[in-house]
């Protein structure tokens, strides 16, 4: 082996204690960006997740002004011709007041969020109606499914109880209708229908009096990378309609851009959290230096020069990052692997979305293999000013 | 051959200053044992530093075969010191990561030239530590890490052996041993040794003695001080 390489190995290893933080440190700059990374982003993507799964699609297709007219139907076949299209399916969303009798007591809530769903074509294109945990999805004209926090809000609404529902017309008309509660909806999060009631959109469009508008129609694609192409592909072919399609992320870009700002600041957090790691370095390389001084003085008086001082303390720099830099990166990984294996969720919340971003972690080891090299730049300078009679002091 | 010609050394600022060498001139032949006595503070360890380049003098030159020294730059200095001076000090200063083998071998690993291990083998072998090569430096005897330090100093073939009381730190028996083992090293290497001792009846026959007293050097080149 190279001398100056292993000198700096034994002179580290002989330091266990120094070694050992050293190595630490790095470990735990990493950590923190891989624990955060986990946490954050996989919390952002879950709500990306869980917004595409049940309320945007991949793409989602409105209109400029208010309402698509033209038919759902020759829509949603059209789309399913694409390849890359799973499935579509409109959705019709407006607000209305509830009453039920619960226990002899009536029981009113108003400005509630009633969403009209194609019950065939939904459970294809959105995984919503998954979140029904008590009873099933709707399935015909005059079923509702509630949310879970509505039907707490309306007195504890149980599935078969009958509830009525009034809303507004197109004409100014107040218009009722009766519903049996087929199922509750609940979500981890809350991304689902948790606030909402659930209806047939034919039974909406018949109260709104809009027998043919959809307000969205949501896309599911097989290839979630193929978004803006599918996107682009339909705004081109129907330049004239007046349709606006979103990519989910341009969709909830208002709801998403606070958390990203959000990871961003994180991350920074975490950025500085390596540059101390990087001080903590730079002492404890100061503290081997000093403890070599005589040692230093030895080699420069039997011939080593500035340079060979400089390479031997740069190796250990090398070696602690190289270390920290595989420590880290195993417990970061560790981490990753226990958070997604967990399906890791906090406080019963949407359950992360744990990915694996292996150029953000070969990033952060690469930063931080760089880093603990920087941070030795300065004691390994330092021990090449140290003069060759420091070798015969007798202390 | 080395020749030191006007020799001046001021240690500390201008108003507290220490002439520790003062106008010091002589000159040491190639194969010569020279001994450098004087008493505590007299200057010896400063000269023997300034020989040995580990400190720049404040005045005056050392010629090393031929070689102004306190021209050349701190790199060309570096190289000067692996190749031409070996260097024994008054502890032994191995380096406690390496085994004894690995200090050995140091001087020619910092040389970059090829070697080969068995030269220090056979170095080590000499300094009767064949049976140690492999321990690691501070797990030896202060006697041992002498020998050793002796084949390290020995080991890139200089021309001048420094050697700073070698044995200052050890009982006399070992270091009666070690001065045999100097100048028998001397004697078959041919190779100038200049040792500063306060003991100088230790190495009995040398072939010069220098003595030190208030910075400034005095000769006696008879020998008749035997022991
Ligand atoms: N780095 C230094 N700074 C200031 N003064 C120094 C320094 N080194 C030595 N001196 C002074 O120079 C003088 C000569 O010191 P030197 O170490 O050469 O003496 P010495 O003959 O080797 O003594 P000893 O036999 O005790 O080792 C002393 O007065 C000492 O105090
Ligand atoms: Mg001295």
């Amino acid at each position: 082996m190279e001398y100056r390489l292993r000198l700096a190995k034994r002179m580290l290893f002989n330091k266990k204690g120094s070694l050992i933080g050293a190595i630490l440190a790095v470990t735990i700059g990493i950590l923190v960006i891989h624990v955060n990374f986990v946490i954050f982003q996989g919390l952002y993507d879950a709500i990306v997740r869980d917004v595409t799964d049940y309320n945007i699609g991949n793409v989602q297709i409105t209109d400029k002004i208010d309402y698509i007219e033209k038919s759902d139907l020759s829509l949603v076949n059209w789309l399913e011709r694409i390849p890359y299209v799973e499935a579509a399916t409109p959705r019709l969303s407006a607000h209305g007041e509830m009453d039920v009798v619960t226990n002899g007591m009536l029981i009113e809530e108003a400005r509630i969020p009633v969403v009209g769903v194609d019950p065939f074509r939904d459970i294809r294109a959105s995984t919503v109606h998954e979140t029904v945990a008590d009873g099933t999805y709707v399935f015909s004209r005059n079923t509702m499914v509630l949310g879970s926090v509505l039907a707490e809000d309306l007195g504890g609404v149980q599935v078969g109880d009958s509830v009525k529902l009034i809303l507004i017309d197109r004409w100014g008309q107040e218009q009722t209708k009766r519903f049996t509660v087929s199922g509750l909806a609940e979500s981890p999060g809350g991304q689902g229908f948790d606030y909402s009631a659930v209806i047939h959109i034919d039974t909406l469009r018949d109260m709104l009096k809009r027998p043919s508008s959809s307000d969205s129609i949501l896309i599911r694609l097989n290839d979630p990378s193929k978004a803006l192409e599918v996107k682009d592909f339909f705004l081109l072919s129907f330049p004239n309609d007046d349709f606006v399609a979103q990519t989910v992320e341009e969709a909830s870009e208002k709801q998403l851009a606070g958390f990203r700002s959000g990871i961003a600041l994180i991350n920074l957090i975490g950025y500085f959290g390596m540059m101390s790691s990087a001080f903590a370095i730079v002492t404890i390389q100061m503290m081997l230096v000093n403890g070599k001084t005589k040692e230093i003085g030895v080699m420069r008086s039997i011939g080593a020069r500035r340079k060979d001082i400089l390479i031997i303390f740069i190796f250990q720099g090398m070696i602690i990052g190289a270390i920290g830099a595989g420590v880290g990166t195993a417990t970061g990984l560790g981490y990753t692997f226990y958070a997604k294996e967990t399906k890791m969720s906090f406080n019963g919340s949407l359950a992360l979305e744990v990915t694996y971003n292996w150029e953000k972690i070969s990033q952060t080891a690469l930063l931080s293999f760089l880093l603990a090299i920087v941070a030795s730049l300065y004691p390994s300078y330092r021990a090449t000013r140290l003069l060759p009679v420091e070798a015969m002091r007798t202390v | 051959m080395l020749e030191v010609s006007g020799l001046t050394k001021i240690y500390g600022p201008k108003d507290n200053q220490v002439r520790a060498l003062d106008e010091v001139s002589f000159s040491i032949e190639q194969g010569e044992i020279a001994l450098i006595v004087g008493s505590s503070g007299s200057g010896k360890s400063t000269l023997l530093n300034m020989i040995g380049l580990l400190d720049r003098p404040t005045k005056g030159h050392i010629r090393i075969d031929g070689v102004d020294t306190t021209t050349l730059n701190d790199g060309a200095i570096s190289t000067f010191r692996n190749r031409k001076l070996g260097f024994i000090f008054q502890f032994s200063n191995l380096l406690s990561d390496l085994s004894v083998l690995e200090n050995v071998l140091l001087p020619l690993q910092i040389s970059g030239r090829d070697y080969t291990e068995e030269d220090a083998k056979e170095l080590l072998r000499a300094v009767g530590l064949d049976d140690q090569i492999s321990k690691r430096a501070n797990k030896i005897s202060g006697g041992q890490a002498q020998r050793a330090a002796i084949a390290r100093g020995l080991i890139n073939k200089p021309s001048i052996v420094l050697a700073d009381e070698p044995t200052g730190n050890l009982d006399s028996l070992t270091s009666e041993k070690i001065v045999e083992l100097i100048k028998s090293m001397a004697k078959r290497l041919n190779q100038t040794f200049i040792i500063v001792t306060h003991d100088r009846e230790h190495f009995g026959d040398v072939d010069r003695i220098i003595t030190i007293k208030d910075g400034k050097a005095f000769q006696d080149e008879q020998m008749e001080i035997t022991a």
